[in-house]
């Protein structure tokens, strides 16, 4: 049932003119901070408050404006959008408190916080678009947004980190557009509102290279291999950059993408038909292992965190490829798991760096009593990344096992109970070192007057994601948590039949 | 039952039992975890008297389902293919038992072996979890519950492995870690496939696979579990963390892992065998030749390699790993007094072992050796810490009426029943070892004159890992037995070896629950 | 009382050409004036032209006879979908205007400026009429009036250079003119009419042969120069970025579409007659258009001086046009014009800003101009915007032409022109990237950078206001598009791929 709504469009909008005003009034303290707050706040209860339709099975659309007939800007919120904003404007709130307590005292926090509401502005238009051209709109856009935040601290480093990041992003985006304009081209519309607007009339050869086109080009966003170079080069960015836009932003539009164009473009009989998706699975085997078996190598905790993103992200990829209900459960559902999970190692690790200055692997022995919070914390997340029962990342193992099984393709459950094991081996050494070995020269303790292990702008961010994370893995049936919210979004998004036996 | 018909269910007193098996020593992390700013004795206190409640809690329900009563309870519910549920029957009400009096002994044991420091706190909340978590194990009502628990308490285990925070003890922490996760990944697997062919994950006596599944993937499964059991299990060639972990972790928790960590995985393939295949599949399919075959390696294999190790504890290990491939090899039988016996050996050993291990930790703990060779003699110094091991040694190789006896008869019965003459040839040869490699260790402590050079002082550094001696010890070394809280376990323990050998026919006691559960699964008999 | 617009069309293009001659006399007292008496007779004629587009979405297209005298003896003007152009194009002027007053002031000597402000106008004039009149010959004389002011306006900075930049303008120009003359006086000959309609109703009894060719080609050539399509682009870099900023961006956004508006002016003609097979033709401006895209992308990175990048840019945008023209598909038609309009817009947003920045700094250079960000913050962010406009970034106005050529190149079955046109904008990116690093991201090297002030409202305002409407109509497109689309749909079903 679509319903028209405004509420669609408000939410990019408002956040875009709090983005303004942070620009206009950003000089004084107390006006940055509150329209950056307004701007992640509003998106947050206007999604919030749209949630309740959602889950009865209501879509709410808006056109805005059409260039010519069939193309045109457009919104539409349906399930699998809602997940997105909803995780999405979840985790905006959290980054926004964390942010401005790790930039105090940094330079040019204006643009800093400007361009960090305007990425919250464009991203919940990706969730929200109609058809292909909004979406690209606003994920080019969200390109150009992220740009000054890679570059902030505007060493030789940062500007060369934003230079691959933008040559990677918008070569991406060229392929994405010629992508999107062959479908045009080819199937008239760009809607997203169907599970699948290609049929197979338009040959072989034609599908293939749109395909190839769109997944390339979204692609580079999610990290699939070999296009996901510019990530660990990016995370020259301050932390909390690294953690929102690539555990959250920037990254998960490019897996949204590769899966609105698995379900939504090509749909689910027509990709059986041609084929494509399992090549396009066994690269997100591969990307699953070797990113994993390189994050082992990894001796700089960020780097290591990026190259467990790659590999996480194509956990996404591999259960969109997989065609069936469980799989596409599973992938929906692991945006939440992997975002919560990744967002709150990222602040753990900005942390521990703003606090100590340790940006190493090598250097955290016996920080496990320097900041216990903060590492348990770390401890809930890995576990959660391992696949550990009870925590978030279990229920993205057991369903997209059981996808891989109901696709007929029992090897991909082996490639991930390698890659849980391979996550086991990164991320395991961190915690046995923060509690089992004994610092080599005696942590700097809190500043006098501070009881809390560090700035609690920092800390509660941490806590709150490492408890969802928690939650996620326990409770995820609940009605309004996010695994309710992904069962209505295979059925009625993907038009995938049922999840419940 | 589905998800729903659980939950359905009303949540009655009778539930609450074994929620609290669980619960109370949950209870104990969140006391053990207070750190040395507690008053230490109330904490103490606190810790002991939850270790007692939950005993007498897992005893309490013994009566009741010998009765017939089951106690069920669900706790949550993750999605709809996913719910823990609690169950207790009458093979997890033993070994409930066993982990919760077990865990009571080493507890108290642990307050006075585990120096001053700041690991302590960590080892008591630690210790408490994993006994919890060994609880759900044992009352777990479905796999997922099942697997939740062992998986939590795998991990935990290591923290407890590592705790010293020696070398050795590191190497042997991540051996042990990536063994186990080997293993539960595969155990998880196997789960999977499970769900995959049943839909539904609850424990049924008699099997809840559906026989028409396709043979290929019911093999997988099969074998899937059994590895990653195994790992656990300790089943040949998957035994490799064992011998280094046990030595590297405190003699209390040395105890608590071979006596029921190591039954952990013997328990999962018990319940795979009997309650997720069912009796006739398992026959069906063939596979159970293979596995008496690879659990009667790992008996000879066991106590073959026990046969040559100087240091105790490492001895000890091995000797684990034989026995408890004892449980596996009477699995593999498929027959009813086979599998009783299994479980009456699983209860037995774990108080036999149990009190070796402590005997061990007291012997290190007051000489500061663990070589054999250094431990000659060591009985006119502690005579009551060595005869304790000594009836502990004797229940172990099987001579009557204690309980190592009991159990070696019931399975030697068991495997005559179903005309496994082989098998019973390898129980016998098993024992025969255990005598080999235990009797020495008596004959040293006993008869063998002491090293000269003094034993006493803190001076001494040897190759041992444990705690420096809590005691100073007089010139000269008289009768210097450990403190009353490291040996009334001890002696507990070894009292238990005989109580359990000659009560073995009464009513509540492990045999009768062995029989119940053996007749929910076999039917009759 | 409705107005009768019709009766304004002729004043449209009167006005700016009498307010030209008018400009010395009135500012002979103080030279000033000129700017604000050019400011006032361009904001009545976009009212003028306003009005007339207006007419034009409710009525359709409409003629006017000079004179009374009736097509085809007489001079017709004409204003229909393509002579809308004329709207935005006046608009620019009023915009551009403003900014001059201040920027000239370093420039060239106060003396100057009525003859500046009268050239101005009269290029403005000539444009205009370019647009709407209907009579070749007529087209003939207003190129020439387009072309000679222009030449004067780029002579008129004053500098060394600029005299050279203007002579190569000249001489290439001058080659157009004559090509241009010799194909009016060859359908003279041939159809004894010079009303463009009439012509080419007379072209189709007539029948294809090679004095029609030949006459096609001249006209096909003479724009194309004008256009500063390749190969025929040599004149375009160096008077672009010689010239004052403010003529740079009449130049680049405006004086070179006059290229285009002629093309499709003789597309018109050729299509109605339907004498040629223009498919060879076609294809040749797709080959030609996708190399000044490559070329001028190519050209533009190396650059340092920042104008001459943004000349090179436009070489590499009127391909873009010429691609689109040639592909002669719908969309693709639409796209190409549009770009006439996105494109002035942009063009003028980037000169304008740059100009502001050489005008407060005194620098021409990336390498000097690192750090003017801080100084001058908002002209610098009118320049990023322009800069991603340029490219063809999405919520841009460059964005909306590139999608619309690009489908036009998939619905020719011209996929691989489809590919080059989106990665060739990328490349340019390569330079906007530096740029934009070099004015936010680096330190000042120079003190009269670091120290500079933003530029007085009368030069922020427009380039803010073009800034905007960049982003602006990126987002609402559509604007311009519903005017483009009925006029291209006219002449495409005679088109053929």
């Amino acid at each position: 049932m679509e319903v028209v709504d405004a509420r669609v469009i408000l939410a990019p909008t408002v956040s875009f003119l709090c983005a303004a005003l942070v620009f206009a009034t950003g000089r004084s303290v107390f006006w940055r901070r509150f329209w950056t707050f307004l701007a992640a706040t509003i998106k947050m209860g206007l999604v919030l408050s749209m949630l309740p339709g959602t889950l009865r099975g209501v879509v709410y659309t808006y056109q805005f404006v059409e260039f010519t007939p069939g193309i045109g800007i457009g919104f539409r919120a349906d399930a699998y959008g809602m997940f997105f904003s909803l995780v999405s404007s979840t985790l905006w709130v959290l980054t926004t408190i964390y942010a401005i307590g790790y930039m105090q005292g940094d330079k040019d926090r204006v643009r800093f916080f400007g361009f960090f509401a305007l990425c919250v502005s464009t991203t919940v238009g990706v969730s929200f678009a109609e058809n292909l051209l909004t979406f690209f709109l606003f994920y080019e856009t969200l390109t150009i947004c992220t740009y000054p935040l890679v570059v902030h601290a505007e060493t030789p480093e940062a500007l060369r980190a934003g230079r691959i990041y933008l040559t990677y992003t918008l070569i991406g985006g060229g392929f994405a557009l010629v992508g999107a304009i062959m479908t045009l081209n080819v199937a008239g519309t760009l809607t997203l509102a169907h599970p699948g607007i290609l049929s197979g009339d338009a040959g072989f050869g034609t599908l293939l290279v749109i395909f190839l086109c769109l997944i390339i080009g979204f692609g580079v966003k999610a990290g699939i291999m070999p296009l996901h170079g510019w990530l660990p080069i990016a995370m020259v960015a301050p932390t909390p950059v690294s953690a929102l836009l690539h555990a959250v932003a920037v990254v998960k539009v490019g897996a949204f993408g590769v899966t609105r164009v698995i379900y939504n473009v090509f749909g689910v009989e027509l990709l059986q038909q041609l084929g494509f998706a399992t090549p396009l699975a066994w690269l997100a085997a591969f990307t699953i292992l070797a990113g994993s078996t390189i994050a082992l190598t990894q001796d700089h905790l960020k780097r290591r965190l990026a190259y467990s993103t790659i590999s996480q992200l194509s956990y996404i990829v591999l259960g969109a490829a997989l065609l069936t209900p469980l799989a596409a459960t599973a992938a929906i559902i692991h945006v939440a798991n992997q975002a919560f999970a990744k967002i709150t190692m990222f602040f753990v690790v900005g942390a521990i760096t703003k606090t100590t200055g340790k940006k190493y692997v090598s250097e955290l022995d016996g920080i496990g009593a320097r900041m216990p919070w903060s590492m348990a914390a770390f401890t809930i997340a890995a576990l959660s990344f391992v696949g550990v029962p009870l925590f978030a990342g279990f229920i993205t193992k057991w369903y997209l096992a059981l996808g891989a099984l109901q696709a007929d393709a029992w090897w991909f459950v082996l490639v991930m109970i390698v890659s849980s094991l391979l996550n086991a081996g990164y991320w395991f050494p961190i915690i046995h070192r923060a509690y089992f070995r004994t610092a080599q020269e005696p942590w700097p303790p809190p500043p006098p007057g501070r009881r809390l292990e560090t700035h609690k702008t920092l800390l509660i961010p941490i806590l709150i994601c490492a408890a969802y994370v928690l939650l996620l893995g326990v409770t995820a049936e609940v009605p309004g948590m996010p695994f309710s919210v992904a069962q209505v979004a295979v059925e009625r998004a993907f038009g995938l039949p049922g999840v419940t036996p | 039952m589905t998800g729903d018909a659980v939950a359905g269910a009303a949540f009655t007193a009778a539930s609450w039992w074994p929620f609290a098996a669980v619960a109370l020593p949950l209870v104990g992390v969140a006391v053990g975890a207070i750190g040395e700013h507690a008053p230490g004795r109330w904490k103490g206190v606190t810790l002991l008297a939850l270790g007692a409640a939950t005993f007498a809690v897992t005893l309490a329900v013994v009566p009741g389902v010998l009765a017939g009563r089951t106690y069920e309870v669900f706790v949550l519910r993750m999605t709809t293919q996913l719910w823990l549920t609690l169950r207790i029957d009458a093979v997890g009400a033993a070994y409930a038992a066993t982990v919760a009096g077990l865990g009571l002994l080493a507890l108290v044991y642990s307050f006075g072996y585990l120096p001053r420091g700041p690991r302590r706190a960590r080892y008591f909340a630690i210790l408490m979890a994993c006994l919890a978590c060994t609880l759900g194990v044992a009352y777990a009502g479905n796999l997922l519950t099942f697997l939740i628990f062992y998986e939590a308490f795998s991990v935990l285990t290591y923290a407890l492995v590592v705790h010293e925070q020696t070398p050795a003890a590191l190497a042997a922490g991540v051996k042990y870690i990536a063994y186990i996760l080997v293993g539960g990944s595969l155990v998880l697997a196997g789960v999977l496939l499970s769900f995959f062919l049943a839909g539904d994950l609850t424990f049924a006596a008699g099997g809840m696979l559906p026989a028409d599944a396709p043979t290929g993937q019911l093999l997988a499964a099969f074998w899937c579990f059994v590895a990653g059991f195994g790992v656990k299990a300790a089943l040949v060639p998957l035994h490799g963390w064992v011998p280094d972990a046990h030595p590297a972790a405190p003699a209390p928790f040395s105890a608590v892992l071979s006596g029921v960590m190591v039954a952990a995985g013997a328990f999962g393939i018990l319940r795979v065998v009997f309650d997720v295949f069912g009796v006739a599949l398992v026959r069906e399919l063939g596979a159970a030749p293979w596995l008496a075959g690879v659990a009667a390696l790992t008996v000879l294999f066991g106590a073959v390699m026990a046969l040559s190790q100087d240091d105790l504890k490492r001895r000890l290990a091995y000797s684990t790993i034989s026995q408890m491939g004892y449980l596996t090899l009477a699995i593999a039988l498929l027959g009813a007094g086979a599998t009783a016996g299994a479980l009456v050996h699983l209860v037995h050993h774990a108080f036999m072992k149990g009190t070796l291990f402590f005997c061990a930790g007291l012997w290190i703990h007051g000489t500061g050796h663990r070589r054999l060779s250094q431990l000659r003699g060591v009985g006119a110094r502690m005579p009551l810490t060595t005869a304790a091991f000594t009836l502990a040694a004797f229940g172990m190789i099987g001579m009557p009426p204690l309980s190592g006896f009991v159990s070696k008869w019931w399975l030697g019965v068991g495997m005559l029943e179903v005309d496994a003459p082989l098998a019973l040839v390898v129980l016998l040869a098993g024992a025969l070892l255990a005598a080999a490699y235990l009797l020495p260790v008596v004959y040293l402590a006993y008869f063998a004159p002491p090293l000269p050079t003094p034993l006493a002082g803190a001076g001494v550094a040897t190759a041992a890992s444990g705690p420096a001696p809590a005691t100073a010890w007089g010139a000269g070394g008289r009768r210097a037995e450990a403190a009353a809280s490291m040996l009334v376990p001890t002696l507990v323990a070894a009292a238990l070896t005989l109580v359990l050998g000659l009560g073995s026919l009464l009513p509540g006691f492990p045999l009768e629950l062995a029989r119940a559960a053996t007749r929910a699964w076999f039917g009759g008999g | 009382m409705t107005v009768p617009w019709v009766e304004a069309l002729p004043w449209t293009v009167v006005l700016p050409l009498v307010g030209a001659a008018l400009t010395p006399a009135v500012a002979a007292r103080r030279p000033r004036v000129a700017g604000y008496w050019a400011w006032g007779v361009l904001l009545v004629t976009t009212a003028l032209a306003s009005g007339l587009v207006v007419e034009l979405a409710l009525r359709g297209p409409f003629s006017y006879a000079l004179g009374g005298w009736a097509a085809p003896y007489g001079i017709e003007l004409r204003f229909d979908h393509f002579s809308a152009w004329v709207l935005p194009l006046a608009a620019l002027f009023v915009v551009i205007v403003p900014f001059s007053w201040r920027y000239l002031d370093h420039v060239m000597p106060a003396g100057r400026l009525p003859a500046f402000y009268a050239l101005l106008l009269l290029n403005c004039g000539g444009m205009i009429g370019f647009c709407v009149t209907g009579d070749l010959f007529n087209l003939f004389v207003f190129t020439e009036v387009v072309a000679l002011s222009s030449y004067a306006l780029v002579a008129v900075g004053g500098r060394g250079l600029a005299a050279y930049a203007a002579l190569k303008y000249l001489f290439i120009g001058a080659v157009s003119s004559l090509l241009m003359l010799f194909a009016v006086a060859q359908l003279f000959v041939m159809t004894g009419s010079l009303n463009m309609a009439d012509v080419a109703a007379r072209l189709a009894e007539l029948g294809p042969g090679v004095p029609v060719m030949v006459a096609f080609a001249a006209l096909a050539v003479s724009f194309m120069v004008k256009a500063a399509m390749f190969p025929v682009h040599v004149w375009l870099p160096d008077a672009h970025a010689i010239a004052p900023s403010p003529v740079s961006a009449v130049l680049s956004g405006m004086v070179v579409k006059i290229g285009i508006v002629g093309m499709l002016r003789v597309y018109q003609i050729y299509y109605g007659a339907g004498v040629l097979e223009l498919g060879p033709f076609n294809q040749a401006l797709v080959w030609l258009g996708a190399i000044s895209i490559v070329m001028g992308a190519f050209f533009a990175v190396f650059q340092d001086d920042i104008k001459l990048m943004l000349a090179y840019s436009t070489i590499s945008n009127i391909g873009y046009i010429v691609l689109g023209l040639g592909l002669a598909s719908p969309y693709a038609v639409i796209g190409a014009s549009v770009h006439v309009f996105n494109h002035a817009l942009i063009k003028a947003t980037l000169f304008l800003a740059a100009g502001a920045i050489i005008h407060q700094t005194g620098y021409r250079t990336l390498s000097d101009l690192r750090g003017v960000a801080r100084s001058m913050p908002q002209t610098a962010a009118a320049m990023a915007v322009g800069a991603v406009s340029i490219v063809g970034l999405p919520p841009t106005a460059g964005f909306v032409c590139k999608w619309f050529i690009a489908l036009g190149a998939f619905e020719a079955n011209q996929a691989p022109f489809g590919f080059a046109l989106v990665f060739g904008a990328l490349f340019i990116f390569i330079y906007y990237i530096r740029m934009v690093n070099a004015f936010y991201f680096q330190q000042p090297v120079h003190a009269a950078v670091a120290e500079a002030r933003d530029v007085p409202l009368s030069m922020r305002g427009p380039i803010v206001l073009l800034a905007t409407l960049c982003l602006i109509l990126g987002v609402l497109g559509g604007i311009p598009l519903s005017f483009v689309e009925p006029a291209v749909l006219d002449l495409l079903p005679a088109w053929g791929p």
